[in-house]
């Protein structure tokens, strides 16, 4: 085969969500359908050299099984020229409503894996309380900032907090944690995991009787020169 | 009327938390296809069916037969099907403690509200997750009992060509091809809604097509021995026949599931039957007779198959797939006109020798996964009396072209226990593994002899209904311990890997597969006792069934080591499976004197 140098191969950074009935599947199984749904759209992925070929499309890291994501990342190298647009209504064609892709963008430069380069999840979730639990809500939120101010210095943070107040029910507040994963990687040779915000939060969560509801990651991103960029806005 | 009731969203997110694998119970996979159920006056209009498949949603939805019955129901315009699975353990659990109805995926309608509950029965050992399901779905689940119209309860699939086990808990069985006769039975159960007539009426009306057995209509009278004096009425139910299968395209839109299944791939029924017959096996009688797929059409409806699921591998399914007279004018069509997409194809229960392996080479360009050989015994002898066509010569041929062209990795089956077996047998089947590991140790060069890999699976025979050995008695556990010790300890230890399924759950199935209608009383009694996935190593308990046969006054060895007699009626002789018993007499007689037959194809 004569090895034509990529003159028709498309590189497309892909951002999608999986919500409702789909968020109870795993990452292996989001992987097995976006490939599929390509197939279907009659995309050809292109594949690696060898003995054993692999199609060339890679994901950001798992979310945890049961969690809403609103952004779910991948690259995908395509054989031929497509549209940005195009390759996003023919795929979301293929796909159920429960997922879908948001935005696609060529990548001119070259990248890093999604893997290795999101540094950040944020999540955000509701936290409820049984009654009346405003003031105790405020005591807690107090109470953790506290601790984490105490227990993390600002640059090896772990967790960053944002507190809002959610306007259809004054007994909720929405707070956003970000996780910052690269620090797990390195210090539990592990992948940041949503567990771990029950086992960093469960004491505080039992002692003011606040339950985590609606968890959902929102979107992701990569340090570029100290500064937080989604994977979108740096290719 | 009954009120159709579902479960909500909110709900089924509180059961699943904890849940292992919850996409098992989420539906909203490509090609899940229900009518939708708004608004309900529309609804109350279809006659809505629940398909079951009582073993787990990975395996049931590899399951070609399912794929085909949704297909045809749903594409109907008054029908509609919705599928079952059995929940796995930890699903069972919350549900009975959350005191909730086991539901369909699609439209998640409790069990009890559908008009006609359908369970497709693969094999002997899902009898507990049949009642385990009736239960779950509030529903009681001996017949006699439900006196309402609806649910109707049915059963058909390869298990029940013996349907005697399961009588007392199900309204009618459907022997045979289900295309076809699913319909008439759904028509039927249209006019039973819309009209005041009673089940009686329903189920007289329905047992004059081909297929349907009524146990109710049967009455069976025992010496005091236990076997059968006689049945009355003695019309026999003949099975039901698809003539041709081209009548039905294949399944161009199968439901893709979300979860990988246990056969992750786009499944292609190519030919149905088996002409080969070998004399152990009940698909080769009970599918009869052969019947095959027009090729072109094949090439088709594969191509847009693979066009509308996005699978990266078909697989032509048949009993013996190198039989199928086109097979490689077919292979050679679909690489061909899918050439640029990455296909690959599978043919399961191949018949491998040197000839086939072209067609193996074919199917598995690049990567060589692995090459299997179903010897089913050691000797020559054996397989004669099995008629099992396949020479030594043949099977080392083909594994010598195997390993200078590439090949590193074997699979072999064997069945021990078979009828007439002596020492001499099992020592063979010993041999003949010392022999392929002789041709791989010359085929092999040096550096690949270390990655060699053989695969042993030894299984115990178990006689089963509407075969030449259905009057065998089987061996007794201690004979078949001690045979396959006797292998594990004689075959040499390096490039082998041996597996073997416990003897004592091959007793079991041959209970369930040549029990009579009292057997019922057992499953139902093991059901309670806590059996299920019966299948499953971890979960299979012997000592719950050997109680409660006692407990019925049933003596387990009258259905398993107990040879039947030539002229005893036999519980599944209420079926006309389209081969005779004097043929299969015929059959054993020949096989005492090991008498191959000539294959028929």
């Amino acid at each position: 085969m004569i090895d034509q140098k990529d003159t028709c191969e498309t590189r497309i950074r892909f951002k999608f969500y999986k919500k409702d009935e789909f968020k109870y599947l795993s990452h292996l199984d989001i992987i097995r359908i976006i490939v599929r749904a390509l197939s279907r759209a009659e995309l050809e992925i292109k594949y690696s050299r060898g003995y054993n070929p692999k199609p060339k499309i890679n994901f950001s890291p798992p979310t945890p099984l049961g969690i809403v994501s609103l952004a779910e990342y991948a690259d995908v190298l395509l054989d031929g020229g497509i549209e940005e647009n195009e390759f996003k209504k023919k795929v979301n064609l293929k796909l159920k409503p429960q997922m879908q892709i948001t935005e696609a963008k060529k990548i001119m430069i070259k990248t890093d894996s999604l893997m290795n380069d999101i540094a950040i999840s944020l999540y955000g979730f509701k936290l409820c309380t049984p009654s009346s639990g405003k003031n105790l809500l405020e005591e807690f939120y107090a109470d953790i900032e506290g601790d984490l101010r105490a227990k993390s210095d600002f640059s090896r943070s772990i967790f960053d907090l944002k507190i809002i107040s959610d306007k259809e029910n004054s007994d909720i507040i929405l707070l956003k944690l970000s996780g910052y994963a690269k620090i797990f990687k390195e210090e539990n040779n592990e992948f940041f995991k949503f567990n771990n915000f029950y086992i960093f939060f469960g004491d505080w969560l039992k002692k003011y009787r606040i339950n985590i509801e609606s968890v959902e990651k929102e979107e992701l991103f990569v340090v570029r020169e100290n500064a937080l960029k989604t994977p979108m806005e740096v290719i | 009327m009954n009120k159709i009731k579902k479960l909500d969203f909110d709900l089924l997110e509180k059961l699943l938390k904890d849940i292992e694998k919850p996409g098992r119970y989420i539906n909203n996979e490509v090609g899940a296809r229900s009518k939708s159920p708004e608004p309900a006056s529309d609804f109350y209009n279809l006659i809505s069916m629940a398909l079951v498949f009582p073993d787990i949603y990975e395996v049931g939805m590899s399951n070609l037969g399912l794929q085909i019955l949704y297909d045809i129901v749903n594409k109907h315009r008054d029908f509609t099907v919705e599928r079952v699975f059995s929940p796995w353990i930890d699903f069972e659990e919350k549900l009975r403690e959350q005191n909730v109805k086991i539901f369909s995926l699609e439209n998640r309608i409790f069990l009890d509200c559908f008009d006609l509950i359908g369970f497709t029965v693969q094999h002997e050992l899902l009898y507990t997750n049949i009642l385990n399901i009736l239960d779950l779905g509030g529903i009681n689940i001996n017949s006699r009992h439900r006196r309402d119209k609806f649910p109707l309860v049915c059963a058909g699939g390869p298990a029940i060509v013996n349907p005697q086990p399961l009588s007392r808990f199900m309204d009618f069985f459907v022997v045979g091809d289900g295309e076809e006769v699913i319909i008439s039975i759904l028509e039927r159960v249209k006019i039973y809604k819309c009209s005041s007539k009673d089940k009686e009426w329903f189920l007289k009306e329905i047992s004059r097509l081909d297929g349907i057995y009524i146990p109710g209509f049967y009455k069976f009278h025992y010496f005091l021995d236990g076997s059968i004096e006689s049945i009355k009425p003695g019309r026999k139910v003949r099975k039901a026949i698809v003539e041709d299968l081209n009548k039905f395209e294949i399944v161009q839109n199968p439901i893709i599931p979300n979860i990988k299944p246990v056969h992750d791939r786009f499944a292609v029924e190519i030919m149905r039957g088996c002409g080969r017959g070998c004399r152990f096996c009940q698909a080769g009688i009970i599918y009869r007779p052969v019947r095959k797929r027009e090729v072109e059409s094949l090439i088709r409806q594969s191509a847009a198959g693979i066009k509308n699921t996005g699978y990266d591998e078909i697989s032509f399914l048949s009993l013996s797939s190198s039989d199928y007279s086109e097979i490689e004018h077919l292979l050679d069509k679909i690489t061909s006109s899918l050439k640029s997409k990455r296909l690959s194809i599978s043919l399961p229960s191949m018949r491998l020798d040197s000839f086939n392996l072209n067609l193996a080479e074919l199917i598995q360009s690049g990567r060589k996964t692995g090459l299997t050989f179903a010897p089913e015994a050691g000797s020559q002898r054996m397989r004669d009396i099995i008629n099992k066509n396949i020479k030594e010569n043949e099977i080392i041929d083909c594994i010598k072209v195997a390993f200078s062209r590439g090949w590193e990795k074997i699979k072999l089956y064997f069945m021990i226990g078979l009828p007439f077996e002596n020492d001499e047998d099992i020592s063979q089947i010993v041999e003949l593994i010392e022999k392929v590991i002789m041709t791989a140790e010359d085929g092999l060069s040096r550096k690949k002899l270390p990655r060699l890999k053989i695969n042993i699976s030894i299984n115990a025979f178990c006689p089963k209904p509407f075969t030449p050995f259905q009057w065998v008695a089987q061996d007794n556990t201690a004979s078949l311990d001690s045979k396959f010790n006797y292998i594990l300890k004689n075959v040499p230890k390096r490039y082998i890997n041996i597996s073997w399924t416990d003897s004592r759950k091959s007793i079991i199935e041959c209970a369930l597969s040549r029990g009579n209608e009292l057997v019922g009383e057992v499953i139902e009694g093991a059901w309670k006792s806590g059996a299920r996935f019966d299948n499953w190593t971890d979960f299979f308990k012997f000592h719950v069934w050997e109680k409660e046969f006692r407990k019925a006054g049933l003596d387990i060895s009258f259905f398993t080591t107990r040879g039947f007699a030539d002229d005893e009626i036999l519980p599944w002789d209420v079926i006309d499976i389209g081969v005779s018993k004097k043929f299969l007499l015929r059959e054993y007689d020949r096989s005492k004197r090991y008498l191959r037959d000539q294959d028929k194809i």
